[in-house]
């Protein structure tokens, strides 16, 4: 149903509160880029309701602060537009505001995991800063340069498992069950000859999966790894094999760990 | 560096300082954003739980925005707006998103239906707080009735104007005009300079 020219101009108040969805917002959107009055008319009401903000203030818990300012320090920037129409206006606003979101919400998450992490380790006081910033970093790189990471990483029940090694040194996992996926990270493992390899497993009642290699260490820590097909009751394991891997563990795991909740 | 102007609004002199801070950010200025954390992690949590209601999930959101606030920092244009409303912006489109989103929105309503006649009108102790609190306390007095319900189930309710106007009874078409002469009103007796 269209509206009529002047109807759509009343809505200039209520978009600007963001009360204008769907395809009206679509289509007020689409007269707002040739409406010569309304863009000056939207930014007046706008700076209206951040004062309607304004009025509002409350302290938010103090924890936070370190939270977004931690998130900052590796959260890349977005260069500055160079052509900011396609950036502005049309319908794939909500697309763009969602795709936003997602990626939000993945930094919020790996945040979360890596609070999480820090506790489930037991690491001291003065330690904890230094694993938080160990895991975000790892993590960090997985965001950026992996989606399959990246989707495990940001299913709504990811959690954190983690062990200590038979041989020293910690394997973590971010575990989504609903995703039947795994994310692999370990950190002071001891370093092995290039004849060597560390492997992976899912380990279920009577099989043992083969799940991917760590890579060689870098700064005591392998790169993330996925590992697909989890099944409920399969716990993870780690085994030193030759270079290659193998199709069985022929040796005896440094860690199982259980994945289940 | 952030002293407000002569004669000018605390939001001018706010604004002042928050643009060279933002432009500041834009160029990976950790201590810039600091202080823009300082500055507005109040209003953008105080909005976002205003419209969400519950803590935790407006921390969450709260948090999203300001790193949005990061991230976004080389798109805002001072020729555009202002900076606090730019913020806001983003916080209050987020806040909306997600309490329109399927699940929040249920428990929402069934947590606390909003009083149409009152409105959520906790809004005055949080108004109190601040002069600039108490400016906009007087200006929303000066609205009619329907233009102040409407406009606060809109921006502090969240509600899209359609509900608004089911909330309220009254007819779409006026619900409309209502939030448009309620937020003109209120940009003139806040002497708003946009």
């Amino acid at each position: 149903m269209r509206l009529q020219r002047h109807e759509l101009h009343t809505l200039t108040g209520s978009y600007a509160l963001d009360a204008v969805q769907g395809e009206e917002l679509a289509e007020f959107e689409r007269h707002l880029s040739h409406c010569p009055s309304c863009p000056a008319e939207v930014r007046g009401l706008r700076e209206t309701a951040a004062r309607l903000a304004l009025a509002t203030a409350e302290r938010p818990p103090a924890a936070m602060r370190g939270r977004v300012l931690a998130l900052a320090e590796r959260t890349r920037q977005l260069p500055p537009l160079t052509d900011e129409r396609p950036a502005r206006r049309g319908t794939s606003r909500q697309a763009r505001r969602t795709r936003r979101v997602w990626i939000l919400r993945l930094s919020v998450a790996v945040a979360a995991l890596s609070v999480a992490g820090a506790v489930l380790f037991g690491v001291g006081q003065s330690n904890t800063q230094d694993q938080l910033n160990s895991i975000r970093s790892q993590l960090a790189s997985a965001e950026a340069h992996n989606h399959a990471i990246a989707a495990v990483l940001a299913a709504s029940d990811a959690r954190l498992v983690s062990s200590p090694t038979s041989q020293g040194g910690t394997v973590n996992a971010v575990v989504s069950p609903r995703e039947g996926k795994l994310v692999v990270l370990t950190s002071g493992l001891p370093a092995l000859p290039a004849s060597k390899v560390y492997q992976l497993w899912l380990l279920g009642p009577s099989v043992a999966r083969p799940s991917g290699l760590l890579s060689q260490q870098h700064n005591g820590r392998t790169e993330p790894v996925v590992a697909a097909g989890l099944v409920a009751g399969y716990k993870l394991g780690v085994t030193v094999e030759p270079a290659g891997g193998s199709l069985k563990p022929t040796t005896t795991p440094i860690v199982v760990m259980p994945l289940a909740a | 560096m952030r002293q407000p102007r002569p004669g000018s609004g605390p939001q001018e002199g706010r604004d002042q300082g928050l643009e060279g801070l933002l432009a500041r950010v834009a160029r990976g200025d950790h201590a810039a954003f600091e202080t823009v954390y300082d500055d507005l992690s109040a209003p953008v949590f105080g909005l976002i739980k205003k419209v969400l209601r519950d803590p935790a999930q407006s921390e969450e959101v709260a948090q999203e925005v300001l790193l949005e606030v990061w991230r976004m920092a080389s798109r805002f244009d001072a020729g555009k707006g202002g900076a606090v409303s730019w913020v806001m912006t983003i916080a209050h489109r987020r806040a909306v998103d997600r309490v329109r989103s399927e699940i929040s929105a249920a428990q929402r309503e069934q947590k606390a239906a909003p009083d149409p006649v009152s409105g959520p009108d906790d809004v005055a102790e949080a108004v109190e707080a601040s002069l600039e609190g108490q400016r906009v306390r007087r200006c929303l007095d000066g609205l009619t009735e329907v233009q102040r319900e409407s406009v606060k189930l809109a921006y502090y309710g969240g509600y899209s104007y359609p509900r608004v106007a089911k909330l309220l009874g009254v007819a779409l078409g006026t619900v409309k005009t209502r939030i448009r002469d309620g937020l003109i009103r209120m940009r003139d007796c806040m002497e708003v300079s946009w």
